[in-house]
């Protein structure tokens, strides 16, 4: 460790120095100074983000995040109800497929879990999944960010974070579990395709059209 | 239905973040109105998910996320600008012009940045866990955090100048 090194990595993350910079500081007063005069600083934000919370607003956000969705559900259901009265239809075919919101609520709800949670896998077995179910990864292994395995839809989903032109976008790929034709949904700002393969499906969530459309047609070998 | 224990626990976990969430929602907002709506819009889709969470280890990070996420799809619907009247005082607990001079620096960082630095000096994360976050690669976010520290720095260093020449 040396002068430069301790001047370019402490500014980083203040809060975790490595020790080896520590023991340079101890040796060196002008890297000394620097890390003290960091550390104010780092105090100084520390306060300044500091900022008063409204009293009881913590309570009060859960409480209207719990009924209101108590309430939706029981509009969803009287909805529901008079629809099938009013009109005598039973099959009602939404537009958003409950296997693409899943992929939604994948990325919403549980990848940053998931990618914390698992231990990254190598890439090279997920190009062999992805040769086994009959599709082209579209990147190369440069662009992801995250490969990994997770619990998806009642089974193990092979989980890649992909950096694109056009944004972040995930990808499930979903050995032995087959579709008859590629489905949608949009939620959360985000949109969702699953696409049929032959050994399995792909799941891709976006946050654009252009993302998603770019990502699946590179999907299938030509 | 709601299970007693199951609402008990989200009110637990969101009741040791909801400071730093305020906090990190209303420096991404810089507005406490807009921190406010993109909170409670946070908890209703935290609550929605909450039977999916396992790691209990992962739940600050996943609330820090829904926040993140939340507040980049409602600030369209924000109004451009932003009134002072809606931005709450810097608390004094240091010295007060240094205070000032700081929160207009982090008022002044670029948005990637910002949210780097927001989630490490209010989450508590590592540069990785920032990376997974928000689908940077970790590299990146270091670049962020240096840029933040040396922006702000540059600021802070420029107001002392201008307070010595004042004097």
């Amino acid at each position: 460790m040396n002068c430069i090194d301790l001047r370019r990595l402490v500014p980083i993350d203040p809060a975790r120095i490595d020790p080896e910079a520590l023991a340079h500081a101890a040796r060196c007063r002008s890297c000394n100074d620097f890390i003290e005069a960091t550390r104010a600083t780092e105090k100084l934000l520390a306060a300044t983000l500091n900022v008063p919370v409204p009293e009881g607003l913590a309570r009060r956000a859960v409480q209207r995040a719990v009924q209101r969705q108590g309430i939706s559900r029981r509009y969803a259901l009287a909805a529901g109800l008079a629809l099938a009265l009013g009109t005598g239809v039973i099959a009602y075919r939404a537009k958003d497929d409950p296997r693409a919101l899943a992929g939604i609520d994948f990325v919403v709800y549980e990848e940053a879990g998931a990618i914390l949670g698992a231990k990254p896998a190598d890439p090279r077995d997920l190009a062999l999944v992805a040769a086994r179910i009959g599709i082209r990864l579209p990147v190369n292994s440069d662009d992801m960010r995250y490969v990994g395995t997770c619990p998806f839809d009642g089974g193990i989903a092979h989980h890649v974070v992909m950096k694109t032109s056009f944004g972040k976008v995930t990808l499930l790929l979903v050995p032995g579990r087959t579709i008859g034709s590629r489905v949608v949904a949009a939620a959360h700002g985000l949109e969702a395709v699953v696409a049929p393969a032959r050994g399995g499906c792909v799941v891709i969530v976006a946050d654009s059209t252009r993302s998603l459309t770019r990502v699946e047609s590179s999907l299938y070998p030509a | 239905m709601l299970t007693p224990g199951r609402r008990a626990a989200f009110e637990s976990a969101v009741s040791a973040n909801f400071n730093d969430l305020y906090r990190f929602a209303y420096w991404l907002s810089r507005n406490r109105w807009h921190a406010e709506d993109v909170l409670q819009e946070s908890l209703l889709r935290a609550w929605r998910g909450w039977a999916g969470v396992r790691e209990e280890r992962a739940v600050r990070a996943w609330f820090f996320t829904i926040v993140r996420r939340e507040f980049y799809r409602m600030r369209p619907q924000f109004p451009q600008g932003e009134p002072q009247a809606d931005a709450i005082d810097p608390a004094f607990e240091t010295d007060p012009a240094s205070s000032i001079d700081m929160a207009n620096a982090l008022r002044g960082l670029a948005d990637d940045s910002r949210e780097a630095l927001l989630m490490q000096v209010l989450g508590g994360f590592t540069c990785a866990e920032i990376s997974a976050a928000i689908g940077a690669s970790e590299g990146a976010v270091m670049a962020r955090l240096t840029r933040a520290r040396q922006a702000m720095r540059g600021r802070l260093e420029r107001a002392d100048l201008k307070l010595a020449r004042q004097a």
